[in-house]
Formats: C-alpha cells, structure tokens, sequence
C-alpha cells in the first residue's frame, strides 16, 4: 500500500515509462517471476536488487524481450512501454530493443573496431545518412559512455583489446547510440574493479538524463549512491518498491530489513 | 581404558624423504609417461617406414630413360603426293611411321660404330610403342617440316627402364618376349654413348594414363584434372549447402525431437561407408538421373554427399563455440536474429567452418570406394578436358582412382607408377591439411 503512495506522489513530476501489470516467468516448470507489477519512470535510475537467483535478472529480459531468444521461457501478464504492450503480437522484438537499449554483465564488445562496435546499432537501424553523420554518431556515443577521450586517437583498434572497465563504457556507449529510451542494465559492474565502478556509476547518473535506466546489481551501495528508485526482489516476488532513501532507511517489509542488514541473501 | 584413548603415535615425517605412497604415485606417473613415449614412438617409426617405402618406391616413377635420336622425316614415306595437305599426311597411321624409327636407330648405330646382331625391327623394341606416335604428332603439326631431319627425345620401353632402374635384369628376362639380352647388350653401348639416359619426367605429373603395353607412357596429369573438377563439385555444392543447413539447425531451428533426430541422422551420415554413398550415386545420378558415367560431375555429386556431414558437424561446432554474449550484445542492440548471425557469430566461426570444409575436401580428394561404383576406376587414358563442361562430363579418373588403377595392373613398371602416384597425392593432401592449419592459426580469435 504504501508503495503505490510513494509511486503516486512522483507521477505529477515524472510520467512512467513502462508499466508491468501481473508479469509471470516460466522456465519449463520453473515458476522464475511470479506476479510482478511496477511501474518505472522516466529519466530515473531504478534499481533492482536482491539475492541470486530472486529473478530480478530475469524480469529485467523480460522489459526487452531478450528471454524471447530462451525457448522454454514463457511470460505472461502485460508489460507496456509508453502505454504500448511489447508483448503484443504485433510487436517485432527487434524494433523494440532498439528502443529499449541493453547492456549485460559482462562487458561484450564485437571483435571489431571500437568505431565499428559503436556504429553497428545505428548502421542497421539506418540512423545515419551518410559517413560524417555516422561519426558525429560514434563521437556522441562514445562521449556520452565517458570514454571518447581515451579512445579518440585509437578508433580502428579492436574494442577487446581494451580494459575491462573501457570495454564496459564501450558497451554503454554501443547502447547508446541506437538513441534508446530506456536503458537496461545486467549488473554492469560486477566484472569491473572499484575505480572502473565509480566511472561506470558517474556514468549511469549523467544517463539519467536523457534515459530512464533500470540496473539489477548485486551491491546495495550501489544501489544506494546511482538509483532514485529501489526494488526488491525476493523469490522471484517483488517484495517492496520505493524511494531509494526510503527503502535503505525505513523498509516496511520485514524481507527487505532482513536483505539489507545481510541476514539474508 | 588408557589403551582406547592413546592415540597412536604419529611417525613424525621429513619433507626430504618420500614415503611409500608418493613413490608409488610417482612410479605411477612414469610409467604412464613411458606409455604415452612408446606410443608415439612406435606411431613416429611407423610413419617414418611409410614415408620411407612410399618415396624410395615412387621416387623411380618420377625419372624415366630417354634415347635421344635424330629422325630424318622422309617425304616418301609421309607425303607421297608432295603436296603437303594435312588430310593426306592424316591418313599415314602410326604404323607407317615406325620404319622411320628404325632408320632413324640403325644409323645412329653405325653412327657410333656399335656392333649388334639386331635387326632393326628388333631394335626399334628399345623404345616405347609410344614413340612412333609422339613423330606423327609433331608431323601433323609441324607438316612443313617434313623432309628435314628432327631431333627427337624418346621414352625407352618400360623393360629398358626397368632396366637401368635394376627392376630388370639379364637373369629376368628368360621368357619374356618383350626383350632380350642382345637389345639389352645394345642398351648399354647405347648408354655408354650417352645417348639413352635417365632423366627427369614430367609427363607423369601432367600426362594422361597410357594402356597397358607402354606403362612408360603414363601418368596422373589427367586424373587430377578429373579429381580438380570433382573438388570443385563439392565445394560448390558442398560449402554452401552445409554451412546453411548447420546455421538453420543451430542457430534458427526449434530444439525438438525432429531437429534431434536430424543430427542423430547427419552424425550417422558421418559413419556410413563411402561404398554405400557410391552405390547410391549409381542409383540415382546415373540410373535414375542419366547422368554420364565416369563424369567427375558424377564423382563430385557422390563425395558431396559424402562430405556434407563432415561439414556441418564442423561447422555447428564452431557455431556452438561462438559465446552467447556476442550474440546477446547484437541483439541487445537491435539487430535481428539474421543479422546478429550473419554479421558476428559467423564470421568468427569462419576459421572453424573453413577448417572443417578443407578436412572434408582432403578426405573427399582421397576416397576411392564411391568412385568405383560410378565407373571413374578402370582405363580411362582421356586427354586434358578443353572446357569446363567437358571437364565435369566427359570421362575422367581421379588420383586415387589412378593409383588403384595402376596397382592392379600386372606389369611391375605400373607399380612404380602407382607409388609415384601415392606420393603426388599426399603432398596434395598435406598441403591442402597444413593450409587449414595455418588458416586456423591466423583467423583464430581468444576472448
């Protein structure tokens, strides 16, 4: 009850980007998600947190249908982004994940170029109309993924040759180039180390600004310093939804103490 | 009481000396090693006896005697009309052409003050059957030559050669009608001369096979151009074929009972005797289809099917071998199933396809059961194809086809043949295997 008050205090400054309403996840016989309903808003960072395997993961692919590519795995209950259902039949998967970026937990570059990782998205969407579009294309991404400095003189090198914490940011970058709406991040930094860490938070921040970015990790400091907006997963229930201060200092469920002071998870 | 609680003495143990049980391991693991040594040594001499017997058995084949005769081209005989008209000269058969030879060797031998009994009919028996023809030939290609005299080199009869190769001796030769010792008394003054020689022979790496009575003659150059046409059969088909039937099945296709007993099936494939595939080349490319016999079009269509499961067993592994990650951080952004496939995962699983292709193309370029079943074993002394079409109809052998071919044959000269031929068909398949190494080497890509 008390989430829907805090929810419905922030919807006359922000609208919500995607709504799930009873969303439900079965892997085979494995009942992965069961009934979670949300609503995450727009240029917010919204982090989903709780133990392994609690489904947060899991609900995550669901928002741009990357469990499609799972053959057992079956979603039901509605989920809608700008009051579209992605899960409707005429929704093609692909057009969707243009709109809903990705970036995973391990940092996963082409083994191309850097310039050809970043320009691959806006190549196959047709974003750019000719060359010099193209790289102004590659210059805003990488600018905005925080790494356009160290990588500007060295845009043919292949992206794998770069640092675990680069090739992250190359993967942000890579994901923002498509021009998304909404940002979906796998626990983008449990490959990286603290300082790589605090680059790719810092980064997520200035993100929030164009995006409405949903992280699952699995640090609660992290989810404490880069979200506005805290879930908890436990189960595979969402067990309590809030403000990030709220959840952290004052949680209603006794679950989510329980997480938070490490008596669980 | 006291006895139960005593614990036992604990034997107090050095670093520096092994107990039992370490020596029992480490004599354990010597033993091993020396097991694995010895098999690899043993396999090591093996192939060493092999390379040896192929080479010194072979090597004969690539050398072969000359006699060196200058022939005079006598208008008489060749043109009686004088008119030089190439129909005319077309009707002297081969035959006509050996009193030639034979002039051509009695003077050389009064030449050199050689003494025999011989008639020069015999003489003649010294060199190949093929020579007469190799002069009518150069005749009706050169028709305005004749009258002149012509230097010429030709091949030594195969017992000539066997006997400068000591393949034949005066001893072997008591029955055999072919020659006798008076020809060979001949052949040495001759060699002494220096006018008959052994020398390098290059028309046994690029001449057609020849029949049985001139095995000097013969040589591979046509049955590689069949196995070429046949390679290129199964590549073109082949390739693409198995690396989109592999894609669908592993990348696209359901994961079901159906697709699983599709790749218990191609796994099968893999195993099946090559003989049955040619058998089921007869059935159906030339008793149902029509298809010519003996055509490497035929041959290619039989180890295409024979290579296919190699291929897509090679290439569904590479595929499987290319992360997850790639192909989630292309769809990740945006691209569809087929584009995350064709522009990341396939070519990095290239290096492996193309491996895979080029082992089952050796393995393809090697096989000789399919091929008799479609009637590319046997006599097929075909010249050079002049198209691509008649390159992949008309009738052809193959490599192995020809060694086979030349191995059943009676007289010893093919059995050198035969291993000459072994030997051009492994540098072929160890260059064809060492390209696919070095290509793995280069295209291979660490994550």
């Amino acid at each position: 009850m008390n989430d829907k008050n805090i929810m419905e205090s922030h919807m006359g400054t922000t609208a919500i980007k995607i709504s799930a309403r009873d969303v439900k996840v079965y892997y085979g016989d494995n009942h992965a998600i069961k009934d979670v309903s949300i609503d995450i808003e727009d240029k917010t960072v919204t982090a989903f947190i709780g133990p392994s395997g609690c489904g947060k993961s899991t609900f995550l692919r669901c928002l741009n249908r990357m469990n499609d590519t799972i053959d057992i795995c079956k979603v039901t209950g509605s989920i809608r982004i700008d009051d579209e259902d992605i899960y409707d039949r005429r929704v093609d998967p692909v057009q969707l994940r243009a709109k809903v970026g990705m970036v995973f937990q391990k940092p996963n570059p082409f083994p191309k170029s850097i310039y050809d990782n970043v320009a691959y998205g806006p190549r196959i969407h047709g974003l750019a109309q000719n060359k010099a579009d193209l790289d102004d294309i590659v210059e805003r991404a990488l600018r905005r993924g925080a790494i356009w400095n160290e990588v500007k003189d060295r845009l043919q090198s292949p992206g794998t040759g770069l640092s675990g914490g680069q090739q992250q940011r190359l993967c942000i970058a890579r994901a923002v180039a498509t021009e998304p709406e909404v940002l979906l991040m796998d626990e983008p930094c449990s490959a990286l180390d603290p300082i790589a860490t605090a680059q790719v938070e810092e980064l997520i921040d200035e993100l929030r600004q164009s995006f409405s970015v949903v992280i699952v990790t699995h640090s609660m400091q992290q989810a404490a310093r880069v979200s506005q907006k805290t879930a908890f997963f436990h189960l595979g229930n969402m067990v309590e939804y809030g403000e990030t201060g709220q959840i952290f200092t004052t949680p209603q469920d006794p679950r989510t103490e329980s997480y938070i002071t490490g008596r669980i998870g | 009481m006291t006895d139960a609680i005593q614990k036992p003495e604990k034997k107090k143990s050095s670093l520096l000396q092994l107990d039992a049980r370490t020596r029992t391991r480490n004599a354990a693991e010597k033993r091993f090693k020396a097991y694995g040594m010895i098999a690899i040594a043993f396999g090591l001499l093996m192939l060493s006896i092999l390379v040896f017997n192929i080479v010194t058995r072979g090597a004969g084949a690539y050398q072969q005697t000359f006699v060196a005769l200058e022939v005079e081209l006598l208008a008489g005989k060749l043109d009686k009309k004088g008119n030089r008209d190439l129909d005319d000269i077309k009707k002297i058969s081969t035959f006509g052409y050996t009193p030639l030879l034979s002039n051509a060797l009695e003077a050389k031998i009064i030449e050199l003050g050689i003494e025999t009994d011989l008639k020069a009919k015999k003489m003649v028996g010294i060199l190949s059957k093929s020579a007469a023809a190799q002069v009518r030939d150069y005749v009706l290609n050169n028709p305005n030559k004749i009258g002149e005299t012509i230097g010429f080199e030709f091949l030594a009869s195969s017992r000539v050669d066997g006997y400068l190769k000591g393949r034949v001796s005066r001893d072997s030769i008591g029955n055999d009608k072919n020659i006798s010792p008076a020809q060979l008394d001949l052949v040495d003054a001759l060699k002494a001369e220096g006018c008959l020689a052994k020398r390098f022979n290059m028309s046994f790496i690029t001449g057609s096979d020849a029949s049985d009575a001139r095995p000097e003659a013969a040589g591979m150059g046509t049955s590689m151009i069949g196995s070429f046409f046949m390679m290129l059969v199964v590549l073109v088909l082949a390739l693409p074929i198995g690396v989109a039937a592999s894609i669908y099945l592993e990348e696209f296709a359901p994961k079901n009972w159906i697709t699983d007993i599709i790749e218990v099936n191609i796994s099968n494939l893999a195993a099946v005797p090559s003989i049955v595939f040619g058998i089921l080349g007869l059935a159906v490319f030339i008793n149902y289809m029509h298809l010519p016999n003996s055509a490497p079009l035929v041959g290619g269509l039989v180890l295409t099917l024979m290579t296919l499961p190699t291929i897509i067993i090679s290439t569904r592994a590479s595929l499987k071998a290319v992360p997850p990650s790639i192909r989630d951080a292309a769809l990740g952004v945006g691209a569809s199933k087929m584009q995350s496939v064709f522009h990341h995962v396939l070519p990095l699983a290239a290096p492996g396809i193309l491996t895979g292709t080029i082992i089952g193309l050796a393995q393809a370029l090697g096989e000789t059961a399919p091929l008799l079943l479609i009637g590319m074993v046997g006599f097929i002394a075909s010249n050079p194809p002049d198209s691509i079409a008649t390159g992949l109809l008309s009738p052809n052998s193959a490599m192995p086809a020809q060694i086979y071919e030349w191995a059943k044959r009676a007289d010893p000269a093919f059995y050198e043949r035969a291993w000459g031929g072994i030997i051009i068909l492994l540098v072929f398949l160890v260059t064809i295997n060492t390209i696919a190494v070095i290509l793995r080497r280069r295209f291979e890509r660490r994550w």
